[in-house]
């Protein structure tokens, strides 16, 4: 499944970059993350616990950062497996000036596998996009706390 | 399709439920139409399941004080077909009818399907359109909010660990011409998209409109600019004033419809909605 | 001994007689393999593959192993000695990759089987599955058929890069000439989806090994229980005459229960190992994963023709999606599409190649129509296409082609000989039946008001009653047995295990007019290889076409036999046998069957060269096989807004010979035609890139629910078969190969004002949208 979308943080360009790089903002952002533990240059191990309504489940993941070009862009990829299925996204994310801070706009594929892609089907991209949008607006206010 | 291990309670009475949730650990279980599957599938794995459907003051529906009052645990048959609602608020007959299929509308209760807020069910869009309130409990007490500010995104509400919806009510009165229309996914039945309309017309002038939108994005929506270029239009001049429904949404996308179909037949579905509704109004 | 009038009864083929068997059905009194409790049963769970492709770089089930509750674990590793799942069908150079009944050190599709757990209850099997740590080392995969063999793709069994299974290649005439003399060629791609056969019972094994006998009875789902049980005593290394299979009530099959299924001797392996019985349900989301899918076909076909309408010949390129493996038919599958390439059309020149594609998905096998309904899509289509493009009515270019009736029996240009058939006949009886004329003018009228409204025709025909032994990879006979009690009453024991057509009912009233006694003293017995004589099975529209054939020759034999008990008993040379007696012709006196049969078994005397007792054990070989044939009309509208396809009115008129129960066979076309307008309409398996199959679940992949199925009108005519004795042809498959290509040409008709050619299955609402958009614009 193809992904794309734009979101503002309200904090200058140079300071968002350095948002999305800081493993303790990002594990504090991603939904569900319980820990990010950096385990080699842009790479973290990560374990989550997602809950959305009934569902809930556990993921060990990983979340490799590749191809920085600071402040303007790098590759995000972000990887996780559970009993109940597996996910894997990849995506380049640009950043630019903007009126309002810095805009950050992404573009990607998300793969799901197991469980979660047999029965979820038409779950995925409604999930997919609200967890990007919690992502986002919590690194927002942890950008503008911590700046 | 084997669950895990769980304790399960059947408390008689709504103080006895509230208690039981009240750390917030376990699972409220109405009709079961949404938790069950998620549990055999192990997508879901309470450790506690409360069963709400055995309390008899969470089964009601009755007329008072100018709204008409439906217990969380009504199942979506005892309101397609309860005379009050039907007189009433036809429109959320006409709708919990369109619900699943009859073994859905059977066991599937409102409360329970407007606390799991799937974003293709097909209540939201009616208790939008109508200006549905959701009274909510826990063993502290109770509050009441409007639908919209109980529906918070994709598959998630307003609703606190520990809280249950215990009613639902929507103003009573079924004087102006409703309709829902919904265009339902072929395997699953839900909804692709489900529009909910309510209009007062006269001389075949809409006077006002109420739209609910559901399936279409992460969560149930009224389409206010709809409502309003509806108001003073004739049969002639829907399809003009419900164009816009889907613009600048961030429609849904899956196998059964992408979202620029999704968007067209928000639009499609829209105006046949309207247009049924006005010819009832 | 009494004298007594004799009156004929009322035959009661041809009847429409309610089926015996649904009353235990519908009030949930039969038993199903899940209804089977076995004392001291376990049960089990099993692990599989979430991947496509993968390496299992690690397997540790010590924490499933302690796990309260249970029992046994076994891998991959533990399986040594236990045969692979057969494949029964053979091609020249087809590559069969060994597929063990759990994966060694790889997986090659999603659901791929890796591991059971055996507990005390089912729950805690499924609990132990979590328990299992699995290191997956994940490899690219290929779900696409073409992709696989285009040359890039990763290769499913690294031993074959090429991921090609099979090429099969079958030509007759000059196809050359026939192309190089053509005044208009039509080419186009057809695809026929992958489908799941969505049994509503899904399989289900109980596997109970008696240590003290060494005998392994195991209740399965089955359609064929007797070749189950040779081909799992061969794998299980046990001997076949200590190997019991049974197969109880079934909630359908559709073909994907004709098969050997992994599961089926892991059950096995299982219950030797514990010494316990052991029962495993498949879940229906495995059942999606891992019980073979249908069809799976990318088409390429040219058809070459004189401007006046004359088929000169036809080419196709097919290419079949195998999936990682074949099961016990597969490679055969696509090979009878290209037996029934021709359809009913009198063309010689053909050239069909078909190449098997390895692909990371569940194979595909045998599904209602099994390479047919593809073939008769594939021919229905281009007859249609190619009227378009000559400007021809499809009724007027059909009737130009079909094979004539003086014609008969008829070589195909595919080696088939078509014994009979009045082809004409149903299509003109449909056409009546439509008012076709008058179909055209309220058509003619809706385009100049703007609507699109089609009429859409396929002309079909069947292979059925699989089949002569030569020409089937397992025998294509079939057995029955009539025994007669010491009081008269009558027990049918079909080898043709029948789970569904109703032959509990049919099988009753041949033998109650063969035998001429009441329905009542009949029960018709199946599924069970300790009771019923060696069969082949139900599938390929063969239940009753040669099952029943061979129930009619074994009755004669019985009949003959107690007519010579009735001569004795009567003392007489010059007897008949009818209504339940035998009447002397002389003195009218009659002796009852009970008389005769007890007299049989009681044995005081015996008529000359006859042996005591009353059974009779009939195995009959077909002939031929039988070509039914029909003609389907779709009446749909397309709303122009939505895409939506809606079904105005459906017609079949079918000849599939003599009827022995026109309510059963309404129901099975109703089936056949819901199935066939299932593929037209919704159903489709798809897999992702990455060999993930998206629609896992009921809540995905849209079977047909009754709503969504339209009043089918159905008739037709008797051209009773010459190949058995009951002139029957077989049904089961009838109605989902006549329905596909009625519906696709109905909306490409409903279409054709845009422009629009072709369009392939499933013809979605959004499908439909983008053709009217992409028209329009």
């Amino acid at each position: 499944m193809k992904i794309s979308g734009a979101y503002t943080l309200p904090v200058n360009q140079d300071r968002a970059y350095a948002c999305l790089q800081d493993p303790v903002l990002l594990a504090q952002s991603m939904p569900g993350c319980d820990q990010l533990v950096a385990v080699g240059e842009g790479e973290y191990k990560m374990k989550m616990k997602m809950a959305l309504a009934a569902f809930s489940g556990a993921f060990d993941g990983k979340v490799r950062i590749t191809d920085p070009d600071p402040p303007a862009s790098f590759r995000l990829i972000v990887e996780g497996s559970g009993k109940v299925g597996f996910m894997k996204g990849e995506g380049l994310l640009r950043l630019a000036p903007a009126e309002a801070g810095c805009e950050v706009s992404f573009e990607g594929e998300v793969h799901v596998g197991g469980t979660i892609a047999a029965v979820g089907q038409r779950l995925i991209d409604s999930t997919a996009k609200m967890m990007i949008k919690r992502f986002f607006d919590k690194l927002a206010a942890l950008a503008q706390g911590d700046g | 399709m084997i669950a895990q291990n769980f304790d399960y309670t059947a408390p008689a009475s709504l103080a006895e439920a509230l208690s039981l949730l009240a750390s917030g650990e376990a699972k409220p279980l109405a009709g079961g139409m949404s938790l069950i599957p998620m549990m055999k599938l192990r997508l879901a794995a309470p450790d506690q399941v409360v069963d709400l459907g055995r309390i008899p003051e969470l089964n009601y529906i009755r007329h008072d004080g100018g709204r008409v009052r439906i217990g969380a645990t009504a199942t979506h048959h005892q309101v397609a077909t309860s005379t009050t609602v039907r007189s009433q608020c036809p429109l959320l007959a006409a709708t919990a009818a369109q619900i699943g299929d009859v073994q859905v509308r059977n066991m599937g209760t409102i409360g329970g399907s407007v606390a799991h807020a799937d974003p293709a069910a097909d209540y939201p869009a009616a208790l939008l359109a109508l200006g549905a309130e959701v009274t909510v409990a826990n063993a502290g007490g109770s509050r009441t909010l409007s639908i919209e500010d109980f529906l918070v995104d994709t598959f998630t509400t307003a609703l606190e660990p520990g809280e249950i919806i215990t009613e639902i009510s929507v103003p009573a009165g079924g004087g102006s011409g409703c309709h829902y229309q919904k265009m339902l996914q072929p395997a699953s039945g839900f909804a692709i998209v489900g529009i909910a309309v309510q209009v007062t017309a006269s001389g075949g002038v809409i006077a006002s409109a109420r739209v609910g939108v559901t399936g279409l994005t992460g969560k149930a929506f009224r389409a206010h600019g709809v409502e309003a270029a509806l108001v003073g239009k004739s049969a002639a001049g829907i399809a003009e004033a419900v164009a816009g429904i889907a613009d600048g949404v961030d429609a849904n996308s899956d196998i059964h419809a992408s979202a620029g179909y999704r968007c067209q037949m928000a639009r499609v579905h829209a105006g046949r909605a309207v247009a049924a509704a006005l010819a009832k109004a | 001994m009494a004298t007594t009038t004799i009156t004929k009864t009322e035959p009661l083929v041809g009847k429409r007689i309610r089926r015996r068997e649904d009353p235990r059905l519908i009030t949930g009194a039969a038993t199903y393999v899940d209804d089977i409790k076995l004392p001291g049963m376990y049960h089990a769970a099993i692990l599989r593959s979430p991947h496509g492709a993968a390496r299992i770089a690690a397997l540790d089930i010590s924490r499933a192993a302690a796990h309260p509750g249970v029992v046994a674990v076994f891998t991959g590793k533990d399986i040594t000695g236990v045969g692979p799942v057969p494949c029964g069908a053979s091609l020249p150079g087809l590559r069969v990759p060994v597929h063990t009944i759990l994966a060694q050190d790889r997986v090659y599709f999603v659901g791929h089987p890796v591991a059971v757990v055996v507990a005390s209850d089912r729950y805690i099997a499924r609990d132990g599955v979590d328990l299992i740590d699995v290191e997956w080392d994940v490899l690219p995969a290929v779900s696409d058929p073409e992709k696989a063999i285009a040359g890039d793709a990763p290769a499913v069994h690294p031993e074959w890069p090429d991921n090609i299974a099979f090429h099969h290649h079958q030509e007759n005439g000059n196809v050359d000439d026939a192309f190089a003399q053509a005044e208009v060629v039509v080419k186009q791609r057809i695809t026929s989806q992958r489908l799941i056969p969505t049994a509503m019972e899904t399989r289900g094994v109980v596997a109970d090994f008696q240590t003290g006998d060494k005998a392994l009875t195991l209740y399965s789902s089955t359609q064929v229980p007797h070749l189950l049980r040779t081909l799992i005593a061969l794998m299980l290394g046990l001997p076949e005459n200590k190997t019991r299979v049974v197969a109880p009530e079934m909630g359908g099959g559709f073909g994907s229960k004709l098969n050997v299924y992994a599961e089926e001797a892991l059950m096995g392996f299982v219950a030797m190992k514990i010494g316990k019985p052991v029962k495993w349900i498949e879940s229906r989301r495995e059942n999606y994963l891992t019980t073979i899918h249908g069809r799976g076909h990318v088409d390429y076909f040219e058809i070459a023709a004189k401007r006046d309408g004359t088929i000169l010949g036809m080419k196709l390129k097919l290419i079949q999606d195998i999936g990682a493996y074949h099961q016990l038919l597969t490679p055969a599958i696509p090979t009878l599409s290209v037996l029934m390439m021709p359809g009913l059309y009198k063309f010689q020149n053909i050239r069909a190649h078909v190449v098997g594609a390895f692909t990371n998905c569940v194979p595909t096998d045998a599904y209602r129509g099994a390479g047919r309904p593809e073939a008769t899509h594939g021919i229905e289509r281009m007859v249609d296409m190619l009227a378009a493009e000559i400007g021809m009515d499809p009724v007027e270019i059909r009737l130009k082609n079909f094979v004539a009736n003086e014609q008969f029996p008829f070589s195909t240009a595919t080696g088939l000989v078509y014994d009979s058939g009045n082809y004409a006949a149903p299509l003109m009886k449909a056409l009546d039946l439509v008012d076709y004329q008058g179909l055209r003018a309220q058509q003619k009228k809706a385009r100049e008001e703007g609507r699109l409204m089609g009429i859409g025709i396929s002309t079909y025909g069947e292979i059925c009653a699989f089949g002569p032994s030569p020409a089937t990879p397992a025998g294509g006979w079939e057995s029955a047995t009539v025994k007669i009690d010491p009081t008269g009453k009558v027990t049918v024991m079909t080898g043709a295990c029948p789970h569904g057509q109703g032959e509990e009912t049919t099988f009753a009233q041949i033998t109650a007019d063969e035998l001429g006694i009441p329905l009542d003293d009949i029960h018709v017995i199946r599924g069970d290889t300790a009771i019923v004589q060696y069969g082949i099975g139900t599938f390929g529209s063969r239940g009753t076409a040669v099952g029943g054939a061979a129930l009619y020759f074994a009755l004669q034999e019985v009949k003959a036999k107690l007519k010579r008990y009735g001569a004795m008993l009567l003392e007489s040379d010059d007897v008949s046998y009818q209504g339940g007696q035998c009447v002397c012709n002389k003195t009218g006196r009659t002796v009852s069957l009970a008389e005769m049969s007890g007299a049989s078994y009681r044995a005081m005397k015996l008529p000359p060269n006859t042996s005591p007792g009353m059974q009779v054990t009939n195995f009959w070989e077909p002939p031929n096989f039988t070509f039914p044939f029909g003609a389907h009309i779709a009446v749909t509208e397309i709303d122009r807004e939505t895409g939506a396809v809606q079904v105005k009115r459906y017609f079949a008129v079918d000849d599939i010979g003599n009827i022995i129960n026109p309510l059963i066979v309404d129901g099975q076309l109703h089936g056949g035609v819901a199935q066939g307008l299932g593929q037209a309409l919704y159903e489709q398996a798809v897999y992702d890139e990455n060999a993930q199959l998206v629609t896992g679940e009921l809540m995905d992949y849209a079977v047909p629910k009754a709503t969504m199925v339209p009043w089918i009108e159905s008739d037709h005519t008797v051209t009773p078969s010459p190949v058995n004795p009951l002139g029957v042809k077989g049904v089961g498959e009838a109605g989902t190969i006549g329905c596909s290509p009625a519906m696709v040409n109905s909306v490409v008709d409903a279409l054709r004002p845009l422009g629009v050619k072709h369009v392939d299955m499933p013809m979605t609402s959004e499908k439909i949208w983008r053709i009217l958009n992409s028209a329009q614009a």
